[in-house]
């Protein structure tokens, strides 16, 4: 059995002249949390899309489980998906739209599994809601209610809070940290720090290609890099450079210092921490690796 | 089995969706209306010959079977006109009321045109709106196809039978030589008729209904295509050297689809039925290689 949930190898997607996805390969491994980021056009809704087997893809091959999601049923069972911006049928009623559902994916007591979605999603109220009378952050917790049904070993998330208030927000998450380690979970937002929170792992899309992808880790430098937030004092770069296990010291553009070092993290940020209250420098604060957002920005 | 448990479900969706939106009634209100209104104008028609005729009878003082035998002529020769000319279906249909043969003529016509009204929107508009993507991650395209072709054709089955009653029943209540057995026998046969005749058309709009993620364009493409199929069968009648033409229009094999003979009904029907397999394979085609 492959240790890969998720293969997407050299994927090429165009929309007549515009190439949406160029030439892409990522693996996501089982029951990992994986990020997709990147800014608008970057070209996560149409992976997503192809992952799906809404749409194929004009070059590449791509595997959820070793299965190709444009083979018809391929992905029954196997994949929960919130696609983004699609409507809700209608007119209906909430609760008989996910029981549909349910009963379409052959789950064995639909009812229940829709009204538990429901619950899981703080809508156990809205069964007999027509799906025209919902608000958008409504709308998507009954899309997210969907793809929780049935418990299936792959999630699919394309942008789970976008537009949601920020209490609601927080519940989504809540609820993706819950399922973190059930089942595979891909997820794409615009909110960094969500995802720096969530995830396992990512990949950075710009106009459709994979600028970097790896652990959360890697992309954000925890085991390689820290920075101490200064108040007060005159920071001795050449004697923290000459620390040992310490290769770069500098001062950002905000007036903090950056620490990049190799082999133990504690030891270094210890001895780093010592020398600068020893030379009479006021701390407000240290933090390991860089922000995701930093990183983005950086290579976008 | 998947396959047949999701067309079953998805049919079933379909058919609820459509009770529930009042999209039955919509329907059923414009045939049932555009029904009667042909009923009236041919009603009128019809009562206003049969009147004149008899007005001249009595003026010229015949007799009662001479009226008759006049009668029955110009029944022929009005019935003879409908089914050009075939001698055993003007025997099989010499029963039915001439109003019920010429709403029945004048409703088929249109029918194609409103079975697009009635489906234009079943896969474009899903497409559009990206709600298929629901359904796509759970069942089959095909299904997915099916099961709303399948909800269609319920659906037209339940309102054409609806409207057809209706005629039969005005045309029972208007006529005291038309039998109840008579009147069931001739029911069921109008409506295999129109089934069967509605089967290509049926499969026609869920072809041009997966082209498109437009739900108009999808419309305007449908009702192009009936005209083109109209135009095809009007080219092939009027040109003999072109009569070939006729065969590639579904509405040339609707004539036969009364007739009493066992072959010549099932060779209509066979020409609906590879229509219908043809629309409907390039339908499956669209949908299993689009991007949804």
């Amino acid at each position: 059995m492959s240790e890969w949930a998720i293969e997407v190898r050299e994927a090429v997607k165009r929309f007549g002249p515009t190439v949406a996805v160029n030439r892409l390969s990522l693996q996501v491994r089982r029951g990992e949390c994986f990020g997709l980021i990147g800014p608008n056009g970057a070209g996560k809704t149409t992976t997503f899309a192809m992952m799906c087997g809404y749409l194929a893809a004009n070059e590449g091959e791509i595997r959820i489980f070793g299965l190709n999601p444009r083979q018809p049923g391929a992905l029954k069972r196997v994949v929960g998906v919130l696609p983004q911006d699609a409507a809700l049928p209608g007119p209906a009623m909430v609760g008989p739209v996910l029981q549909y559902w349910a009963r379409l994916s052959g789950l064995p007591d639909p009812e229940r599994e829709a009204r538990e979605a429901l619950v899981k999603v703080g809508l156990s109220e809205s069964w007999a809601t027509s799906t025209q009378a919902l608000s958008h952050g409504m709308n998507k917790r009954i899309a997210l209610a969907q793809a929780l049904m049935g418990d299936l070993p792959v999630l699919l998330l394309d942008e789970p809070t976008g537009g949601l208030d920020p209490r609601i927000a927080a519940h989504v998450r809540q609820l993706i940290r819950d399922l973190k380690g059930t089942r595979t979970i891909v997820v794409s937002s615009h909110n960094l720090q969500e995802l720096e929170e969530l995830c396992d792992s990512a990949a950075i899309l710009d106009r459709g290609k994979l600028i970097e992808s790896g652990s959360m880790t890697h992309l954000t430098s925890r085991g390689a890099e820290f920075r101490v937030e200064i108040a007060r004092g005159e920071v001795p770069l050449a004697e923290l450079q000459a620390l040992p296990g310490c290769t770069r010291a500098s001062l950002d553009a905000t007036g903090a210092l950056v620490v990049q070092f190799t082999g133990s993290p504690e030891e270094i940020i210890t001895r780093v921490v010592g020398l600068l209250i020893s030379r009479g420098v006021l701390i407000l604060g240290v933090t390991r690796g860089r922000k995701l957002e930093d990183r983005v920005l950086q290579v976008t | 089995m998947e396959s047949v448990a999701e067309t079953a479900i998805i049919c079933r969706g379909e058919l609820q969706r459509a009770l529930r939106s009042g999209r039955v009634i919509v329907l059923l209100a414009l045939y049932a209306v555009f029904s009667l209104l042909v009923l009236l104008v041919i009603g009128a028609i019809v009562n206003a010959l049969t009147a004149q005729m008899n007005q001249q009878l009595s003026q010229m003082g015949g007799e009662a079977t001479t009226a008759e035998q006049l009668y029955e002529q110009g029944h022929n020769s009005v019935l003879g006109f409908l089914v050009s000319g075939d001698a055993m279906m003007i025997e099989a249909l010499q029963q039915v009321p001439l109003v019920v043969l010429i709403v029945f003529k004048v409703t088929l016509f249109f029918l194609p045109a409103y079975i697009a009204l009635m489906g234009f929107d079943q896969m474009s508009g899903e497409v559009g709106s990206r709600s298929i993507r629901y359904l796509a991650i759970r069942a089959r395209r095909a299904s997915i196809l099916f099961g709303k072709v399948l909800a269609q054709a319920i659906l037209l089955l339940g309102l054409v039978l609806t409207v057809d009653l209706g005629i039969f029943i005005y045309a029972k209540v208007t006529n005291s030589t038309f039998t109840l057995p008579q009147m069931g026998i001739h029911l069921a046969k109008f409506w295999l008729a129109a089934i069967v005749f509605s089967m290509a058309y049926l499969a026609l709009t869920s072809l041009c209904s997966a082209l498109t993620r437009s739900t108009v364009i999808s419309l305007i493409l449908n009702l192009l295509a009936l005209f083109v199929f109209w135009l095809v069968d009007i080219v092939g009648k009027a040109d003999p050297s072109k009569q070939f033409l006729r065969y590639f229009s579904p509405s040339n094999y609707a004539n036969n689809l009364l007739h009493p003979a066992l072959g010549q009904f099932a060779l209509s029907a066979a020409a609906y039925l590879v229509f219908a397999a043809i629309f409907f394979a390039a339908a499956y085609l669209v949908v299993r290689a689009r991007d949804l």
